[in-house]
């Protein structure tokens, strides 16, 4: 990554929040697939289990929330100004 | 075919008789099994215009041909009946082994129909049935009231129960089994009115064998491998409660009784403030390698209070009713267990009454017991009151339809339901799926015969999209629901598949026997909502019942208007080949294969 790259804000949220115990944190990163690898390195406890190190993107039950809209597009560009979320995918229940 | 009985069992405790009836291949071909058959047993035995509290209104549990296959979750009972909140179809689903003892008996499926004389406890116990006197359970508490009928009867009987609401025909209350609810609907008030305390089940016999044996095993075990991944971490390690902060923090849960979306508590009462503060154990339901069910035990100078807790309870007697201490929703979703209730009715019911005190609407009862948004006390004194019966409460049993109804005061405009039933934790102004879903659900508004929210929460369509396209998207969750449900398979389950339709369809026909293609399930599940649909179509359904509460659709920030949800819907009826009313036309009643198989004359000749 090259130095310079703007420094993006994330909330987390679900198991990211508990396993950093962070409810917001601030990485390096143009675009979501950069956000993820930064997150896993600035944040071990996330390798693994919500970011795959083979690939450096997020696991398959996890999803980004870029100013309000939901995507797993490594590609989608993000920046200083943008909202963006970590969270669980979603699935009801019984009853 | 393999893996059912091909058999029901009827009962009348009206009469105290019991016989049992055949259930063709067809039936098991078309409907699958669960909620598809628990639906078609209430469609063939319930009567044109049922008092849903009245004896001629059945009460059917059914099995699967998954059950006791060993296939992972695949243990949950479905309950149908005529719901007392909806006058349409109630149908629950119970992660339990009652489920299990049941296909034991050598019966798919019970249908219960009649009145006892006097209170009662019907024990199954494989073919013999006995009704055995209940008045001295009165009072007992689900939990309490299964562990006095074991104690009796043996510990190798499975019970599910009524609490005291299901005693008192609280049109919400809930049947109980091994701590697990067949929550909506109100099947518990059905089960109260026929003076059934309990249901005691028994089954010695042999487990009808399945078409592929090592296939099966096979499957299973891959299907139990991958319910261990990533696509369940968020239930096994934290549980449903995890959707609240972030419901909050999107605008879209449910606060104040549906007056905003944010509410700023919602730390307090997040999941992962729960996790840290509170949370004590985890389980898993009957046959179940997910172990979802967090308990949670509250940490005030109180008694202390342990209660699983999930996120719909959380939202209901949280945010919704603006109560933001976790030690009071804990205390809340254990009385709501404690007497039989389902929590989201009982929290939107609650949410209302304290909107009309805000709006200076005069309740029943002593104005100072009257609950105020925010306050805990009131909360925990007001669900007392409903399970009771008792002065304000007598009015929130009846729900938050008919409690507006007979306030009057204008009080509609904020009862928050479709069809009778409240709305589960979703503010569908921003969930434009969830929104047409809730609208056009068979049992009124529910996330879980829906799941269209799944839509919304992702990057399937451009929120801009034609409302065909979320229509289609609607239908296809729907129809995807009700596989699950009639397979009995936890929705936990659906992305442990990479194929959905296919890998069920496959595992379905190593269990049956029966041919069963992608594309045929998939129909199998558009068949079974439309049985639901044509239940609703005989008991009164018209196309005005296809909405959403006014305060959902006054368009405000960005937020759904009227006008756009008549476009989804009308979208919704044109993918599902219905006419402009809503109504099923009988070419795609042939089309479905469903013509023969719910001919009124068939249905009447078995029911006398």
């Amino acid at each position: 990554m090259s130095t310079g790259t703007a420094t993006v804000r994330v909330e987390l949220f679900g198991i990211p929040q508990l396993l950093t115990g962070r409810r917001q944190v601030e990485v390096p990163g143009r675009t979501l697939r950069e956000v993820a690898g930064a997150l896993a390195q600035e944040f071990p406890a996330l390798a693994g289990s919500v970011v795959d190190p083979a690939t450096g993107w997020i696991n398959g039950g996890y999803l980004f929330v870029v100013d309000g809209r939901f995507t797993r597009d490594p590609s989608c560009p993000v920046g200083p100004e943008s909202s963006v979320l970590l969270v669980s995918a979603q699935a009801g229940g019984a009853s | 075919m393999n893996a059912v009985h091909g058999r029901y069992l009827h009962i009348d405790l009206s009469s105290g008789t019991a016989r049992a009836c055949p259930l063709t291949e067809d039936v098991f071909a078309r409907l699958i099994g669960g909620i598809g058959l628990a639906s078609y047993l209430l469609y063939r035995f319930c009567p044109l215009g049922a008092d849903p509290l009245g004896p001629e209104n059945p009460l059917v549990f059914a099995s699967s041909p998954f059950i006791g296959t060993g296939i992972t979750t695949a243990s949950k009972i479905a309950v149908a009946a005529k719901s007392p909140q909806t006058g349409m179809i109630g149908d629950s689903l119970s992660s339990s082994y009652l489920a299990l003892a049941l296909k034991r008996t050598g019966y798919d499926a019970l249908v219960i129909t009649g009145q006892a004389p006097g209170w009662t406890v019907l024990a199954v116990d494989d073919s013999e049935i006995r009704l055995l006197p209940g008045s001295d359970l009165l009072g007992l508490d689900p939990a309490a009231t299964a562990g006095a009928v074991r104690a009796e009867l043996g510990s190798g009987f499975r019970v599910a129960a009524i609490g005291v609401a299901g005693e008192r025909g609280v049109r919400y209350a809930s049947i109980s089994n091994d701590g697990r609810l067949a929550g909506r609907t109100g099947t518990g008030a059905v089960m109260g009115s026929k003076r059934l305390k309990a249901l005691a089940v028994r089954g010695t016999q042999r487990l009808p064998a399945v078409a592929d044996p090592r296939g099966v095993v096979r499957a299973a075990r891959e299907l139990a491998a991958r319910s261990l991944g990533p696509g369940t971490a968020k239930y096994r390690e934290l549980g449903t409660a995890a959707n609240l902060a972030f419901f909050s923090r999107l605008g879209v849960l449910p606060t104040r009784n549906f007056q905003a979306g944010t509410f700023e508590a919602a730390e307090a009462i997040s999941g992962e403030r729960l996790f840290l503060e509170h949370r004590t154990d985890k389980h898993g339901c009957a046959a179940c390698t997910i172990g979802c069910e967090h308990h949670y035990r509250t940490r005030d100078s109180g008694e202390a209070v342990e209660v699983r807790l999930e996120y719909e309870s959380l939202f209901a007697l949280g945010s919704l009713c603006g109560v933001s201490d976790p030690n009071a929703v804990l205390r809340a979703a254990a009385l709501c267990d404690r007497y039989g209730m389902d929590a989201i009715s009982t929290g939107s019911t609650i949410a209302w009454a304290m909107e009309c005190v805000e709006r200076g609407v005069r309740l029943p009862g002593r104005p100072e017991e009257w609950p105020r948004f925010g306050d805990a006390e009131g909360l925990l004194r007001t669900i007392e009151a409903i399970g009771e019966r008792r002065g304000l409460g007598d009015l929130l049993a009846e729900g938050s339809r008919r409690a507006a109804e007979i306030t009057g005061q204008g009080s509609e405009a904020w009862a928050m339901h479709v069809k009778g039933l409240e709305l589960p934790g979703y503010d569908p102004r921003k969930l434009k799926a969830m929104a047409l879903g809730f609208a056009v659900s068979t049992r009124g508004a529910c996330h879980n015969r829906s799941s269209a929210y799944e839509v919304d929460f992702s990057d399937q369509l451009d929120p801009h999209a034609e409302a065909l396209a979320w229509a289609r998207a609607a239908a296809r969750s729907e129809d995807r629901a009700a596989v699950l449900d009639s397979l009995t398979v936890c929705k936990f389950l659906r992305h442990c598949f990479s194929d959905f339709f296919a890998e069920a369809a496959d595992l379905f026909e190593r269990v049956t026997g029966l041919p069963m293609s992608a594309d045929e399930l998939r129909l199998a599940g558009e068949r079974i909502n439309t049985v639901k649909k044509l239940f609703n179509i005989r008991q009164g359904w018209t196309r005005a019942d296809d909405t959403l509460p006014s305060r959902l659709l006054s368009g405000e920030a960005g937020g759904l208007t009227a006008a756009e949800l008549d476009r989804l819907i009308q979208a919704y009826y044109r993918v599902r080949g219905w006419d402009e009313q809503g109504q099923v036309p009988p070419e795609r009643l042939r089309d479905l294969g469903l013509a023969d198989l719910l001919a009124d004359g068939r249905m009447m000749r078995e029911y006398a």
